[in-house]
């Protein structure tokens, strides 16, 4: 038995290595360069007390922000409506949900800006309609950002809530009611508090991919108000500044893990507290 | 109830008509660009004057264009490939061996999903320029089996979980080889999440950009890296042409990856 367990060990070794050579060496070698310039660690110094690059760090964060609120607020009135109606129903919405992940990004986003733009058809209609008067700039700003990120990020924000919420026991629900307390108290001081995890689990996600993303933001966003990834492909590609943007890649990496790091101890504070093992 | 299917029709119809809009915002854009494609107009004004197969036509006779799809049919091939000879030994590593600090192997092997894609693009770039491999097919598929690797992964070890090992020892009772009942018995059982995994994998390495883009050289392009630079320099009918054969390709790939895949809702 002992043999056996050590052979099937071993199978896992060729994906170890592929993933060391092709992942996690490259990743150690991209932060060799962004030290191997003129300035040394320096750089990272530099380059933070840039004007320009903190106003995109800014920038990135407050997007990741926005659209995580924004997904939040659609998605778990989604997720709610999948726990409640009924399982053909929400298995139709899932799959309409889970394939349109899935579909080209890049094609939808193409789409996404013909049909938002000044002159394309969803201002035509509002101002045919006559509720604007002159069309509502959503595409090349924040707000065309905005939309994109929300359309691809919405299953990973419905699916952890769904996740959560269908297992969450409706009797609890109906104990709360029985005590006397009302829908809006049963909402705020029951299901609410039983669904953060699933919250979180997505907030988190949705906050850490909207932060790195580099195709919405170029395809749908303004020249002005550049992300953290377009900076990184704008260094290294146009300008060959390789330490600015290897810096740039290693601050987004940092991030990152901060974010996850910070999560994953509060997730195990949560545990503890329920005092669940 | 709050969080039960009886009663309470008013926030029933509330949360409905919010799924319903946000359905709506989802497909829209898929059947706007399919109806430009087909539109005869060269300024793509819609609703379309017309009807024509036009651009479609125009697509196939480009050379540039083609070059570009067999490139990303190759590419996406040896990447399933690829990914399935490490995913499935690695799935069978994970679910069948016990050892200190198989957590963390488990971990890493699922961290590219946790990296922002650019950080490993330009990563990568960096070692592929040190290679001389930049615009090279190998590139494209080291680039992309590393991204779709973990989902390959987690679709075989899903599947191999909920295999009854008892059904492959059996069959070694009966005088199979180890090797043999691995071959005859259980991975034919496992089938479909194999098939879903690979699916799955094709489908990322089919519409990958960010990578894509940079692993491009002027002479070896994918689909995705093509249209990339053609949304960006002029917009052309022929674009919403690419568009629509791309999202027609992947719902269709992705439809049968999610039907065949075991327990569907708890994998993604």
């Amino acid at each position: 038995m002992r043999k056996a367990n050590l052979l099937n060990g071993a199978l896992l070794l060729p994906a170890l290595v592929f993933l060391l050579l092709f992942f996690a060496a490259p990743l150690l070698q991209l932060f060799g360069r962004s030290v191997s310039g003129p300035d040394g660690f320096n750089t990272f110094v530099k380059l933070i007390s840039t004007e320009v690059f903190r106003a995109i760090l800014l920038n990135t964060i407050e997007t990741g922000l926005s659209v995580t609120v924004t997904t939040l607020l659609i998605a778990f009135p989604i997720a709610w409506f999948l726990v409640i109606c009924g399982e053909r129903l929400s298995k139709l919405i899932f799959g309409i949900i889970i394939v349109s992940m899935w579909t080209s990004l890049l094609a939808r986003l193409f789409s996404l800006s013909l049909l938002y733009k000044n002159t394309g058809p969803v201002n035509q209609l509002l101002l045919s309609m006559g509720l604007i008067s002159a069309p509502l700039p959503m595409m090349n700003n924040s707000v065309g950002v905005l939309i994109g990120m929300f359309y691809t990020m919405l299953p990973f924000m419905v699916l952890p809530i769904y996740n959560t919420m269908s297992k969450i026991d409706p009797a609890l629900m109906q104990a709360a009611s029985v005590c006397g307390a009302s829908n809006a108290t049963i909402f705020w001081r029951v299901m609410l508090p039983l669904c953060l995890p699933g919250i979180s689990t997505g907030c988190i996600i949705v906050f850490v991919t909207s932060m790195g993303y580099f195709i919405v933001p170029s395809v749908l966003g303004g020249a002005h108000d550049l992300m953290l990834a377009q900076f990184i492909v704008e260094q290294t590609q146009q300008f060959l500044n390789w330490a600015a943007g290897t810096a740039a890649a290693i601050y987004l990496l940092i991030l990152t893990l901060i974010i996850y790091v910070v999560y994953t101890m509060l997730i195990g504070v949560a545990t503890k507290r329920e005092g669940k093992p | 109830m709050i969080l039960s299917r009886a009663g309470n029709t008013t926030l029933r119809t509330l949360l409905g008509l919010v799924v319903f809009a946000t359905l709506i915002f989802l497909i829209a854009p898929m059947v706007f660009v399919a109806a430009l494609s087909f539109g005869n107009s060269r300024w793509m004004a819609f609703p379309p004057p017309s009807w024509t197969f036009r651009w479609y036509g125009q697509l196939f006779a480009n050379e540039a264009w083609l070059a570009a799809f067999w490139a990303s049919l190759r590419i996406g091939v040896y990447v399933v490939v690829c990914c399935m000879a490490l995913a499935v030994p690695a799935s069978f590593g994970l679910v069948r061996s016990r050892f200190l600090g198989k957590a963390a192997v488990d971990t890493f092997l699922s961290s590219p999903l946790f990296v922002p894609v650019i950080i490993i693009a330009i990563a990568l770039y960096i070692l592929m320029l040190n290679l001389g491999l930049v615009g090279s097919e190998v590139a494209f598929v080291i680039a992309h089996t590393v991204v779709a690797l973990p989902f390959a992964m987690l679709m075989v070890t899903n599947a191999l979980k909920g295999f009854d090992e008892s059904i492959e020892k059996a069959a070694m009772i009966c005088g199979a080889s180890r090797l043999r009942a691995i071959m005859l018995v259980t991975l034919p059982s496992i089938s479909q999440g194999l098939f879903s995994g690979a699916l799955f994998a094709f489908v990322i390495s089919w519409d990958e950009v960010v990578l894509s883009m940079f692993m491009a050289g002027p002479r070896m392009q994918t689909l995705p890296v093509k249209m990339w630079s053609m949304v960006r320099a002029d917009i052309s009918p022929e674009i919403a042409a690419v568009a629509t054969i791309m999202l027609a390709s992947t719902t269709i790939l992705v439809t049968i990856a999610y039907a065949l895949m075991p327990s569907a809702r708890r994998a993604l």
